[in-house]
């Protein structure tokens, strides 16, 4: 050495050299500990990070008339949904959104869809958004990370608002639901019936998602990589499709009535007496079930609600009104049947009967001594006040048990009311006070404590066309269920048939005859207000007008179909009603279109109506589709397809 | 010529050499698999180019003696300085911090060449004191050599690089008159002071991304979705590569882009994670007997100069490898200064080269008078 040592510098060196070696062996040990004894944990978290549970989407099943006509399907749609498990802050997300995506939502609105998701941390923001999103989204995805689009498969409902009421619709799975139905998936999109058949045969329509395991990465976008295939990746469960659901409905025969009502308020249903099989089911208003199968704006849905008409109203089982003179073939089977009265049971009709000091009227001035079968065609209510008087409520109660009335009907949707048929039993059991014998007159011609759903009655007229057998009702195709067979005599039911057959060959339901074809039916004016009574109803406000019904079965001998139309605030029965039951009875027998017009007078959407942007679910059922830009998805399958079979076996987000 | 060879191969620091193309191989390799598949792969590229380009600015600084280097120190740092003022007027932008020159497809970072040069002109100026010794005012001056090009980095803004030259100020510390005791009687005084800093600079000056990145690393667990991710994701490419590692170009966290800037600042990560422990600890062993290596030569240099040339090499080297791995395993919070000879980066990797070499120099040197 040239120069002496600095004579610290070995001192420093070493001290040096000690820590460099500390330094080293801190680093492997922390390594050490990271790697050799936590390793196991890590390469979990490792393995969580680059696998993702992809769901494969089971499409929901077909909705099919008799004749294999398409009632419900699925198409393709893209949703937005946000992951709230992934890096971002959700206030940042919401307004990127504003600003990339230009779609708003406040985060109550985010927070609410978080709540109302079956998944937690996984939330269904928007449906039926533009594809272009897509793109956007990747575009941003710093500032968008927490969102994806998905594809899903939607219900389409090509008829529209055609039957609307007896489909139904779907609606997301809620957490609710999920707990209720036992459900147990992770799967945002999980759709469930809501209403209509579409709930009452969820569990078959429905079918089980599959999945499959997929390697993604940091943006959660799969990738494919030769060089890395890794351990657990592509195991895969196929998904099990929902079966089609064939129903008993023949969308003609259901066009033929929609478009008979032409806008009127109310219900009619035809249904084959022999097996319970429903023909047509129409609620008028309808709705469009494809408004429903996701998310309506809560605005479309408070329009709903708030419409007067009542649109969600499932009027065959949901409404329950006075039968009126539609009654009367009951009450006097019920006379017949006990030997009370027989056809040449004679009352004389004034107008107006005094009855313990009471005034009860007939609707005309005065039809003077008939007998039973002249009293059905001219629908006397003097005849019936007496016919009923002498029957007692206790009679009329017993076998308006036996034929179902005031019980539901089982058919096979959800929400069935059961009506009122009104006894001293009921009265009591409802703290109504003692029944009164007066009380029995206004039952006897449909009015008073009395009122069925349009379907108890054509359930009713369906078994005096079977001659005693009660048949269940079914939308849903399957063998036939006898729910009783109620025992009347031949004799008895001749009478009522007869004059039955009487009314529409030349009594109140002239409306609905048809050439060559015998119908039996009955027409119905049921009051809504007391202050009706003796006035001509069409001098009446329409909300103040009377009801009218028609129920029947034709043809008289083996009859095939049975009906009932109640048209509210329709006035007579034997006017709107008739016209109605006509059209349907016409195209069943005659194969005729009203006026032959036979496309579609009232053009069913086939696609969703547009929209001015994607809607954001609400806490109720909800949606209504947004517009459906014309440009390619990246998916390559057009926007808007509809999957004629059941769709996909599985769809692929 | 062919004598200054002979005599490199006589006296030649060898084992160094030897590590250093241990580490220039290593990065060629583990660029190339931290940028596999991306848009980034034609780094890997660039980086082998650089390699070569490591490779000659190594010969040059070891084989031309370093009392030359130190001649021309003076002008070194002097173009050092004006080039440092030139790129922060014409520079090009990255991040917001003007610290690039680009000229053609080739960026580059003149702060990191104004390293090696304050080392050199400090060096230079140790050699010019008659007494050879690092008294106060000396150490002053030293540190003002050191300080003017750091500032100027620390203008650009690049606060990262800028700390990079402190260790070359505690090297002078080091060096200086004072015996080791007292020493670290100033080394606690400091860390008693730099906590007092720390505290006041927390409710003062510090950024907000600076605070955040002290949380995360003092709680990395808190956020792993949004401040911590990157600190969460670099430990699990570190832990899951487990004991032999996933294998070259097969790091999952690397590859399906987990890990934060895996060819640069992390990769350590996919070191950990595509070669395990065994690689990583491996790595580790290279780099430590390198620095040995320095101090050992600290030992033997011939002059203070030379003294001071290592002990620059080793405590730039040295802080480059803590704060880096250490950021990577979670030992300290998460800074942007690169892993030195492995880190995508042709900038970082011929400034340290050119320390390396000099560090040789001075061993391969210690007996020529």
């Amino acid at each position: 050495m040239n120069l002496p040592l600095d004579s610290g510098l070995p001192a420093k060196t070493a001290f040096l050299k000690v820590g460099l070696w500390t330094v080293f062996l801190l680093f492997a040990l922390r390594l050490f500990y990271l790697q050799v004894l936590h390793g196991d944990y890590y390469r979990t978290l490792s393995e969580n990070n680059y696998t993702r549970t992809i769901v494969l989407r089971s499409p929901r099943g077909m909705l099919l008339d008799r004749n294999g006509k398409v009632l419900c399907r699925n198409r393709v749609s893209f949703s937005l949904v946000l992951d709230a498990a992934r890096g971002g802050s959700i206030d940042d997300t919401i307004s990127a959104m504003r600003r990339i995506l230009d779609f708003s939502m406040d985060r109550a609105q985010v927070d609410a869809a978080l709540r109302r998701s079956p998944v937690a941390s996984l939330a269904v923001l928007a449906r039926d958004v533009p594809p272009s999103w897509l793109q956007k989204i990747e575009a941003h995805q710093q500032e968008l990370n927490m969102l994806r689009i998905e594809m899903e498969l939607r219900r389409d409902y090509p008829y529209g608002l055609y039957a609307g009421h007896a489909l139904g619709y779907v609606g997301l799975l809620s957490p609710e639901d999920a707990e209720r139905m036992k459900i147990k998936e992770s799967d945002p999109f999980i759709e469930v019936g809501k209403s209509g058949v579409e709930k009452t045969a969820n569990v078959r329509l429905m079918g089980v998602n599959g999945r499959r395991t997929a390697q993604v990465n940091s943006l959660g976008r799969e990738i494919e990589d030769p060089k890395l295939r890794l351990p657990g990746v592509g195991i895969q469960e196929d998904p099990v499709p929902g079966k089609p659901l064939n129903l008993n409905l023949d969308m003609d025969l259901q066009t033929v009535l929609e478009n008979a009502f032409a806008g009127e308020t109310g219900s009619a249903v035809f249904m084959n007496p022999n097996t319970g099989e429903i023909l047509a089911w129409v609620s008028e208003p309808e709705f469009n079930p494809n408004l429903f199968s996701g998310t309506v704006s809560a605005s479309a849905w408070k329009d709903l609600v708030d419409d007067p008409t009542r649109p969600l109203l499932n009027r065959p089982i949901q409404g329950a009104y006075p039968p009126g003179s539609t009654f009367k073939p009951f009450v006097a089977l019920v006379g017949l049947q006990e030997g009370l009265l027989s056809a040449s049971t004679m009352f004389t009709c004034g107008g107006v009967w005094d009855y313990g000091g009471h005034p009860f009227h007939c609707w005309s001035k005065g039809h003077g001594t008939i007998d039973l079968i002249t009293a059905i065609q001219n629908s006397c209510n003097i005849y019936f006040y007496h016919a009923g008087d002498r029957i007692g409520i206790e009679r009329l109660d017993k076998w308006g048990r036996l034929f179902g009335l005031g019980q539901k009907t089982g058919v096979d949707l959800p929400g069935e009311t059961s009506g009122v048929l009104g006894s001293p039993e009921w009265k009591a059991k409802h703290g109504l006070g003692p029944w009164y014998p007066g009380e029995t007159l206004p039952v006897s011609i449909g009015q008073g404590y009395l009122t069925v759903t349009p379907l108890q009655l054509l359930s009713f007229y369906s078994t005096l066309a079977t001659g005693g057998t009660r048949y269940r009702p079914r939308l849903i195709s399957g063998p036939p269920e006898v729910l009783s067979t109620v025992d009347v005599s031949p004799e008895a039911l001749g009478v009522v048939k007869e004059g039955l057959a009487r009314v529409v060959s030349s009594g109140t339901g002239k409306g609905c005859q048809i050439p060559g074809v015998e119908v039996c039916a009955k027409t119905g004016t049921a009051q809504v207000v007391q202050a009706s009574s003796g006035k001509n109803t069409y001098s009446l406000d329409k909300a103040e007008r009377d009801h009218a019904w028609i129920a029947g079965f034709a043809p008289r001998s083996n009859p095939t179909v049975a009906f009932v139309v109640m048209v509210e605030h329709g006035g007579h029965g034997g006017d709107v009603g008739a016209r109605i039951a006509k059209a349907g009875l016409e195209f069943l027998f005659l194969g005729k279109k009203p006026g032959e017009v036979i496309g579609p007078p009232k053009p069913p959407p086939v696609s969703p109506p547009p929209m001015a942007e994607p809607e954001i679910p609400t806490d109720l059922p909800p949606e209504v589709p947004p517009p459906l830009p014309e440009q390619p998805t990246p998916e390559g399958i057009p926007q808007g397809t509809i999957l004629d079979q059941n769709g996909p076996a599985g769809v692929r987000p | 010529m062919k004598s200054t060879l002979k005599a490199y191969a006589g006296y030649g620091d060898h084992l160094t050499t030897l590590l250093f193309l241990v580490l220039l191989a290593g990065g060629a390799v583990m660029v190339r698999s931290a940028t596999f598949g991306t848009k980034f792969a034609p780094l890997a590229e660039r980086q082998t180019m650089w390699c070569f380009v490591a490779v000659v600015a190594y010969l040059l600084a070891t084989l031309v003696p370093y009392e030359v280097w130190i001649e021309y120190s003076y002008i070194l740092y002097g173009l050092c300085i004006v080039v440092l003022l030139g790129v922060m007027v014409f520079g090009h932008s990255v991040a917001g911090s003007r610290s690039w020159f680009v000229l053609g497809p080739v960026g580059f970072q003149p702060s990191e060449l104004a390293k090696v040069a304050a080392a050199l002109a400090g060096a230079g100026y140790v050699k010019d004191l008659s007494h050879k010794v690092i008294g106060v005012k000396e150490f002053f001056i030293l540190t003002g050599i050191v300080a003017l090009p750091m500032l100027l980095t620390l203008f650009q803004p690049d606060f990262g690089t800028a700390t990079t030259f402190l260790p070359m100020i505690l090297a002078a510390f080091y060096l200086s008159r004072m015996g080791l005791s007292k020493i670290l009687k100033w080394a606690a005084l400091a860390a008693v002071l730099g906590s007092v800093v720390f505290v006041l600079g927390w409710f003062t000056f510090f950024k907000p991304y600076q605070k955040e990145r002290v949380l995360t690393f003092l709680n990395p667990t808190a956020n792993t979705r949004g401040a911590g991710y990157q600190v969460h994701q670099a430990r699990i490419a570190v832990g899951s590569g487990e004991l032999a590692g996933k294998g070259l170009y097969s790091g999952t966290q690397n590859r399906l882009n987990f890990l934060p800037a895996p060819h640069t600042d992390f990769i350590f990560g996919v070191i950990c994670e595509e070669t395990g422990f065994i690689g990583a600890v491996a790595l580790l062993a290279v780099y430590f007997t390198l620095l040995g290596r320095f101090l050992g030569t600290l030992l033997v240099a011939r002059d203070m100069e030379g003294r001071f040339l290592v002990l620059c090499a080793f405590s730039v080297i040295l802080y480059h490898i803590f704060i880096n791995v250490g950021m990577v395993i979670g030992l300290v919070p998460t800074t942007g200064i690169p892993l030195p000879f492995l880190s995508y980066g042709g900038s970082s990797l011929v400034g340290l080269t050119l320390f390396v070499g000099l560090a040789a120099n001075v061993r391969a040197h210690r007996f020529v008078r």
